[in-house]
């Protein structure tokens, strides 16, 4: 398929290992695969992390742990970069929730009525107007 | 597979909101007796550790794709499971130390999936745009459709998560689970197209998240996601439909059992006072 790609990932910290892998993402996780192998080889959350671009070919994801972990994506045309960026942004649960409460705080204010009322769910924890922090706009 | 659980560890110390912590029994694998462990739950992941201010994580439960299930009471403790279809992924088995904590504990756990809450930002989104033209001077927004690139099957992904995020008693070599898939079960039909993306500030919030695959049918598949196109309102509906009735099930036959008590101490008495 189209978009299976092949990126180049660069553990900056280490930059000895520079690797070629086949990189899928499903919800909040980037799993990585060596060539052709079903298992995946690694698995990374993405929570708590920034994406850059770095150049017009590659973003960088860190991992905001006291490691401060940097990887490198490289891509084959910006296009897929830029895609790639958009998507993992938007992958993560904490960026969701964000704008769930944004929609609902708005919808309130537009219409007067809580949108979560008609699920039943306007009660629980975590779609509270409180929930989520103000981070930097880059920092998920 | 390595799961990096310095970044799992990381997420749950860190400040983003806690959507429910607390003790909770969990069913030994082998042995089936019950372990009192402290879990936490954020976002789509489920955490426990023996306590609280522990800093060894036992374990983690990625909650995407399973069914929450309340279960007969076993010795006297209100329980629960969390079933995950497919193959290689298994059944594990909670219990509260009482009915309100089952309660709301099943409750919390069918509302944190990834999926799910990619289908509420999406509805809501859509109410935002109307209730902004209904509002004010017409802003059209065109529509953005952004298809992730890499898709991968769900049921396929929990498996490899699942199975090893919780052998973090184990250091050592990862354990290899599951049989022999063919390279096909995890792609899946071609994706949609994408459209044209527009530049925009970062400040705007982006419209879709449109990655996650659509759901289709009037209950919720919980092993395979189709790939088939839908109406994200009505399924979003038929979903939360669906989330709603095992509550509404929850609460009925906690009355009815209720009812049922009384009804038998009434009984009680009735036979007391004949003899």
């Amino acid at each position: 398929s189209e978009w299976d790609h092949y990126i180049i990932i660069t553990d900056v910290h280490n930059s000895k290992l520079v690797k070629r892998r086949l990189v899928k993402l499903v919800v909040n996780f980037l799993f990585y695969f060596r060539t052709d192998e079903e298992e995946p080889q690694g698995a990374l959350l993405l929570e708590q992390c920034r994406v850059e671009r770095e150049d017009s070919l590659a973003f960088s994801i860190t991992f905001l742990d006291e490691a401060e972990r940097k990887y490198l994506f490289e891509c084959d045309s910006q296009e897929q970069c830029q895609e790639w960026i958009d998507s993992i942004i938007k992958a993560s649960y904490e960026f969701m929730r964000k704008n769930l409460i944004f929609y609902r705080t708005e919808i309130h204010r537009l219409t007067g009525k809580d949108p979560l009322e008609q699920y039943g769910i306007e009660d629980e924890t975590r779609f509270q107007v409180t929930s989520g922090l103000q981070l930097m706009p880059k920092d998920i | 597979m390595k799961i990096h659980e310095k970044i799992l560890t990381h997420y749950l110390s860190c400040t983003s909101p806690i959507d429910k912590e607390g003790y909770l029994y969990k069913k030994k694998e082998r042995t089936s007796s019950y372990q009192r462990r402290w879990f936490v739950l954020k976002a789509n992941l489920l955490f426990y550790q023996e306590r609280p201010a522990d800093r060894h994580l036992l374990g983690v439960i990625v909650l995407e794709g399973c069914a929450v299930q309340r279960c007969e009471s076993e010795g006297g403790l209100f329980a629960f499971s969390m079933v995950f279809r497919g193959s290689g992924l298994k059944t594990y088995g909670l219990a509260a130390e009482d009915q309100l904590g089952q309660e709301s504990w099943v409750k919390a756990l069918l509302t944190a999936s990834h999926c799910y809450l990619s289908l509420l930002v999406r509805d809501l989104g859509k109410q935002y745009e109307e209730a902004k033209r209904q509002a004010g001077p017409a802003e059209s927004h065109p529509r953005t459709t952004v298809t992730g690139p890499g898709s991968m099957c769900l049921t396929q992904s929990m498996t490899y998560l699942n199975s090893c995020s919780s052998s973090f008693l184990m250091p050592g070599p990862e354990r290899r689970e599951g049989g022999s898939h063919s390279a096909s079960n995890l792609l899946q039909a071609p994706p949609i197209p994408s459209k044209v993306i527009n530049k925009r500030s970062p400040k705007h919030w982006p419209k879709r998240n449109a990655h996650v695959t659509p759901i289709n049918g009037p209950a919720p598949p919980y092993g395979e996601w189709p790939q088939v196109e839908f109406d994200p309102l009505e399924d979003f509906t038929k979903l939360h439909d669906y989330y709603g009735e095992e509550v509404k099930q929850l609460r009925a036959d906690w009355l009815k059992r209720r009812q049922e008590e009384e009804e038998h101490l009434e009984e009680d008495l009735i036979d007391l006072s004949e003899h």
